[in-house]
């Protein structure tokens, strides 16, 4: 159907009923019929990644994928990073070493990161911005983002070692 | 270095807009759509050059959802043209209507545009827009615009040449008769645009009971917006208001009231009903703003030792089809600052500026970019021909402490600037003899490595001084008011608009330190209108020291109420010997500070509650405002250097070091600061070596995508290391010089420098850019195996 | 930039998949991990009328290794491709191949059959497939027919597929222990695709000398092609350092890039034989006896 159909998306740990447009992408659902505005769009062509969201705990762009598609899958998005309120490990690296300055880019690269740190809790500089490149930043130059995202590595792996 | 006055000025305070960053809680233009709000679509030429015959919209309008087409005609109806004429000898005045009539001059020019009820319809619309043109030629370089029987872009102007400049200091010509030496150097920077992350957008709402507009846009100088969409709406400047939410960057991008932006506010209008409008990145890549463009040559006439007695510019700008600029604006400010660090009397300038179709130029993150190229790669260039070290050239040629204050040759005043202090301070962080024996091993195994320094003289803060000097109309003044609310309470506004670099915090600082409280506990508030008092934006590196500076005015200001009243309640004849110190009034006995039990929370419930018990001649309330007008102009000053290698078999470029040294006076907040140095580095780099908008010979734009105007990712961009000097501005406020372009000006030319040391073994130069490893590998093809002192010796 | 609108499918199982095709021919296009897919209809490049969703087609998620041969699934992510420790172990050169396309985000969801159909003339997949001599598993609910890389793409963005059909798999010879292995490539930015790219493997025969070179270039032409007379004039080299430059600079010659405004030909060609050297001294580094 071109039509509407209805649909519903489990986001950030609830359920949502929906009647979406199949065309419409997950970026702008997420964004005008849910009203989490944290996920941006910077180019809808999947290279800016300021669109990342987590699909079944997976970076994605949002900007590529349909909200029709996404039924059955558990979507995540930065509203929910900081758990009740409190930043993460990641986040307040982000500050502490200002990693962000317009913030636009910064939820597609918190979302990758919080995943990727996952797999790479011990990373090197170049690991980091190898992963990072799928993020374009027009404000910072990186070098903060990666100060960062290595610090964060550190303090989490402090905190699971205790 | 500062002797610390200051306890808020200069925290390495955290910012305050980051919370909300990081959560997904800031609120950019997309994330405020009120009910029922319309969408606009706009319909782009796919000409470069070419004559409107038609349009048909019957399509369009049938399709359910749309509410509207609307086209050239239609506007002209509800808005006046823009008409740029300032009395500027040499340059054209120009007019345009707000969507064109007659013909396109550029490939994604708006024809028309759609109304419908979201983008999606507003597309499909879009699409079946049949529009009849006549395609024209299209003039797609400068040279091609200077021609002969050229094509015209505008056809209201005798030609293309838009703008056309000459000055002259001195004899620069009699000085090339009794030079050693006339060194001509090309210098070519090609097209850029801003490309925010976030892309231009706005929300048009009319008040159709209150006749009253209310546009949400990110841009960078709210007022001056509201007087430009007043007037060509045919409003009051009382019946607009201008708000600006979170801006997701925009770097000289958002300044001008730009053609599409004045059709939606004109549409909500006619419509009565929120109109939304946001640029996608294929518009926002063809059709919001392109930048640069130039190309310099310039003659230097030296003396043996490399002294140079007399300097020509050269300049021509490929400025685009529209200007939304006086076309001048730009090419000017290079003109007028070439000579920066150097002492150099005798010197003149010519500037071209010309038409082409291609999107129009606008002011971006360092409009004066290619200036220290053009200045270090002529020093470079001096050196080479005279063989002399560079180092030695610069140094001859420098202006060192006792030759300042400096008026160059154009009239400029340079001031508390130490480009001697922090060209040696990098120079003894490189090691250059420790590198020079690197580059040689290195060159032994046909490996090559260069060197480049770079001394950047920026002009941060333009105070109405320079406008009016430079006949532009306008003024660098601006604006701020600071309120201690009955409870105690600090609320502070100013008339810029931040668009990352992260005011909230400096300004908070600028506005503590001046009024004696925390900056915790001050709240400043930007980018309303109606709350905000008349300012000129933000603009250059005007931020801390206009807008710092002017807060910091204003606070102190406000401060000196605070103790008049304070003096009053504690029954003392006057302020002498009291203070406000993180809130709390204090009273200097015994050469210390005591406390007096006063807070400022006391005085506020005076000052508005109990007015009776007010010291004679003190007006109830506690707010005071203020308007500063900075120097005509204030400098900050740099030195950049870089180690590089480039790659013979492929042309490919790595960074092995990159370092600046900084001068730029009293700073607010280090993070910040030092956040603006290192994302002005990037981009000047990114610029340099990555990005580039292309067009083709019919004036096709071929780098519409992020895929195709490549901007760096993390793993192209080196660190950067960082020598903090400052030596306060003795004329501004707390001594705040202002930053954040000169990063990219040292950049450009300090990565040309490198290129350009790494090649010297070849025999060949690099002059235009961006240095791309095929136009790199180019050049180490063109010297040939047979090149002069390099060996050819294979690594697999 | 939105796309055109469209009717959405969603089968279950491959032979639903295969019905849907069958019934929608030309009208339909499969959409798997849509990261090349999804920017051609945003920006209206392609507008299908239907889309066919392979994301719930899990019998296409997989990776099979036997003694001969890799088999991996059309929908399996360029990710699990990139880390999957068999694959490591079997087909290290695949691995490292895929771990250099695109970014992070974009190897969570493109999938392998999405790439090899795609038929991006410097797309990594096509490369490795066209150097292994791989073979594409193809299906429709008609017929079942095997086709090897080299034939099934056959010019950019087009290969030999019809309407109905689907690419279901890719079965990829395994790699000796004893075969050296090089992957490079050449590109503007991280992440970009490949300026020029090169796949390769190669054995040593009893005098240490090259034998079984296959050598494939991608980035230079419509598609990823073998240098055969290259793979020919290698064989009973000594593997030095002047047979590598020898080789490197005779791949070279045997490449007909076309010309670019921002990328000559000359300057691919250079590419050819700088980004070949690279991957042969990879390779014969890989066959060095550990003495
Ligand atoms: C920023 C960015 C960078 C990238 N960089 C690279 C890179 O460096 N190298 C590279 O190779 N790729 C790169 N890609 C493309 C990426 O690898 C894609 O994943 C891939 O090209 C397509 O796979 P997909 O699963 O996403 O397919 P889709 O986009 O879903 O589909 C692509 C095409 O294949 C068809 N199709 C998909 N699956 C099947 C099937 N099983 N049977 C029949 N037809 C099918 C679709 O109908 C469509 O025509 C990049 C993409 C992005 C956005
Ligand atoms: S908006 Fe999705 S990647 Fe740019
Ligand atoms: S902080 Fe502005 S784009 Fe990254």
């Amino acid at each position: 159907m071109t039509e509407p159909v209805s649909i519903s998306l489990t986001v950030n740990g609830a359920t949502h009923d929906l009647v979406v447009a199949p065309r419409k992408t997950l970026a702008d659902v997420l964004r005008e019929d849910l009203g989490l505005t944290g996920t941006h769009v910077g180019c809808e062509h999947g290279v800016c990644g300021a669109c990342t969201i987590l699909i079944d705990g997976a970076p994605a762009r949002a900007c590529l994928t349909y909200a029709v598609q996404m039924e059955g899958h558990e979507l995540t998005t930065i509203e929910a990073v900081a758990k009740s309120g409190e930043l993460t490990p990641l986040q307040r690296a982000l500050t502490q070493v200002h990693g962000l300055q317009c913030g636009f880019c910064t939820p597609g690269i918190v979302l990758t990161f919080e995943v990727w740190l996952r797999d790479n809790p011990d990373p090197d500089e170049a690991g980091v911005r190898e992963a990072l490149s799928g993020n374009i930043c027009r404000c910072t130059g990186y070098q903060n983002i990666v100060k960062a995202v290595l610090a964060a590595a550190a303090e989490m792996r402090r905190g699971a070692g205790a | 270095m500062t002797a610390a006055p200051f306890t808020q000025i200069g925290r390495a305070l955290p910012r305050k807009e980051d919370a909300r960053f990081l959560t997904g809680a800031g609120r950019y233009l997309d994330d405020i759509a009120p009910k029922g709000t319309l969408t606009a679509s706009f319909v782009r030429a796919p000409h470069a050059h070419a004559r409107i015959l038609a349009i048909n919209a019957e399509a369009a309008r049938a399709l359910p959802g749309v509410v509207g087409v609307f086209t050239g005609k239609d506007l002209a109806l509800w808005t006046t043209n823009l008409r740029l004429a300032p009395p500027i000898e040499g340059l054209h005045p120009v007019e345009m209507t707000t969507l064109p009539i007659d013909k396109v001059r550029f490939h994604g020019d708006p024809v028309a545009v759609v109304v419908a009820r979201d983008r999606y319809l507003a597309e499909d619309a879009a699409e079946l827009v049949d529009v009849t043109y006549e395609v024209l030629p299209a003039i797609t370089s400068a040279a091609a615009a200077l021609a002969e029987g050229a094509a015209l872009v505008d056809d209201a102007l005798p030609d293309n040449l838009v703008s056309h400049q000459s000055f002259s200091a001195g004899n620069p010509l009699a000085r090339q008769t009794e030079a050693a030496r006339v060194v001509e150097t090309q210098f070519d920077l090609h097209r850029h645009t801003h490309a925010p992350m976030e892309t231009r957008g706005c929300l048009a709402d009319w008040d159709r009971g209150r006749e009253h507009l209310i546009m949400h846009i990110g841009t960078q100088a709210p007022h001056p917006m509201r007087s430009a969409l007043a007037s060509r709406l045919g409003l009051s400047e009382n019946q607009v208001t201008v708000i600006s939410p979170d801006i997701g960057g925009a770097f000289g991008q958002k300044i001008a009231l730009y053609r599409e932006e004045l059709t939606v506010a004109a549409l909500a209008r006619h419509l009565a009903r929120p109109v939304h409008w946001r640029e996608d990145r294929l518009e926002n890549l063809t059709a919001a703003s392109h930048a640069r463009e130039t190309r310099c040559v310039t003659r230097a006439a030296v003396r043996a030792d490399g002294r140079i007695l007399g300097l020509e510019l050269k300049l021509t700008e490929d400025f685009g089809a529209y200007c939304f600029y006086p076309a001048n604006y730009m090419a000017r400010v290079i003109a007028m600052i070439l000579t920066g660090p150097y002492k150099i009397a005798d010197y003149a300038f010519d500037v071209k500026v010309v038409l082409t179709n291609k999107c129009g130029n606008g002011p971006m993150r360092a409009p004066m970019a290619i200036t220290s190229w053009v200045m270090e790669g002529t020093i470079d260039a001096v050196a080479h021909a005279l063989r002399l070290d560079p180092l030695d050239v610069r140094r001859v040629n420098a202006l060192g402490p006792a030759d300042l204050p400096y008026r160059m040759a154009t009239g400029e005043l340079l001031e508390d600037i130490t480009p001697l202090e922090t060209l040696e301070a990098v120079v003894a962080a490189v090691g250059v003899p420790e590198f020079r024996a690197r580059q040689k091993a290195a060159l032994a195994e046909g490996r090559l490595l260069g060197l480049g320094f770079c001394s950047v003289v920026e002009s941060t803060t333009y105070g109405s001084g320079f406008y009016k000097a430079a006949g532009i109309p306008g003024s660098g003044h601006e604006a701020a008011w600071v309120r201690i609310e009955p409870s105690g309470a600090v609320n502070a506004s100013v008339g810029l608009m931040g668009s990352g670099q992260g005011y909230e915090s400096p300004l908070a600082q600028a506005v503590a330190e001046g009024l004696g409280v925390m900056a915790e506990d001050v709240n400043v508030h930007m980018g309303n209108t109606d709350v905000a008092p008349y300012g000129m934006g933000s603009r250059g590196g005007r931020g801390a020291t206009a807008g710092g500076g002017t807060l910091f005015l204003c606070a102190q200001k406000a401060r000196d109420k605070v103790l008049a009243i304070a003096a009053g309640m504690l029954q003392i004849n006057d302020t002498e010997g009291l203070r406000l110190f993180e809130g709390r009034v204090e009273l200097m006995r015994g050469g210390a500070w005591e406390p007096t039990g006063l807070t400022l929370a006391d005085v506020a419930k005076c000052a508005y509650l109990d007015p009776t018990n007010l010291p004679e001649g003190v007006d109830p309330g506690l707010d005071a405002s203020l308007t500063y007008d900075p120097p005509p102009m204030t400098y900050s000053n740099a030195t950049h250097a870089c180690e590089i290698e480039i790659d013979r078999a492929t042309g490919a470029l790595r960074f092995d070091r990159y370092l600046v040294a900084e001068d730029c006076g009293t700073v607010l907040n280090p993070i910040v600061v030092q956040g603006q140095q290192q994302g002005a580095v990037a981009m000047g780099l990114s610029g340099a070596l990555y990005e580039e908008v292309i067009y083709d010979a019919t004036g096709q734009n071929l780098t519409a995508t992020l895929a195709d105007y490549t901007i760096a990712s993390a793993v192209e961009m080196p660190n950067i290391e960082l020598i903090a000097m400052h030596t306060p501005n003795r004329r501004t406020p707390a001594g705040i010089k202002g930053m954040a372009e000169g990063g990219i000006m040292g950049a450009i030319g300090v990565i040309a420098g490198a290129v350009n040391d790494a090649l010297v073994p070849l025999g060949v130069s690099a002059q235009a850019m961006p240095f791309t490893p095929p136009r790199l590998r180019a050049l180490i093809r063109s010297a040939g195996s047979g090149a002069p002192d390099i060996p050819r010796k294979e690594r697999p | 930039m939105k796309p055109a609108s469209f009717t959405y499918h969603r089968p279950g199982c491959l032979d639903d998949a295969l019905g849907l095709m069958a019934t929608l021919g030309v009208t339909a296009k499969p959409l798997a991990g849509g990261q090349s897919l999804g920017p051609m209809m945003n920006m209206r490049l392609a507008r299908p009328e239907h889309v066919v969703d392979l994301n719930d087609l899990l019998e296409l998620d997989f990776v099979r290794v036997t003694d001969a041969v890799v088999e991996i699934g059309a929908l399996t992510r360029h990710h699990r491709v990139a880390t999957d420790p068999e694959i490591a172990r079997a087909l290290p050169l695949l691995a490292k191949a895929a771990q250099s396309i695109g970014h992070y985000a974009i190897r969570q969801r493109g999938t392998l059959g999405g790439s090899l159909v795609h038929a991006d003339p410097a797309a990594q997949y096509a490369l490795v497939a066209i150097t292994l001599d791989a073979e594409v598993v193809i299906r429709s609910a008609r017929t079942t027919r095997v086709v090897p890389a080299v034939d099934f793409v056959q010019s950019i963005m087009t290969v030999d597929l019809a309407p109905d059909e689907l690419v279901t798999a890719v079965r990829f010879r395994r790699l000796a222990p004893a075969e050296g292995w090089g992957f490079e490539m050449f590109s503007r930015r991280h992440g970009d695709f490949a300026l020029v790219s090169v796949a390769l493997t190669l054995r040593r025969d009893g005098h240490g000398a090259i034998s079984n070179l296959r050598l494939g270039v991608g980035g230079v032409g419509p598609v990823p092609e073998r240098l055969a007379v290259v793979e020919r004039d290698a064989c009973r080299l000594a593997a030095d350092v002047g047979t590598i430059a020898v080789l490197a600079r005779q791949a070279a010659d045997n490449v007909t890039p076309e010309d670019d405004p921002q990328v000559p030909a000359n300057y691919r060609r250079e590419l050819v034989e700088a980004v070949t050297a690279r991957a042969l001294t990879a390779a014969v580094l890989k066959t060095e006896s550990p003495s």
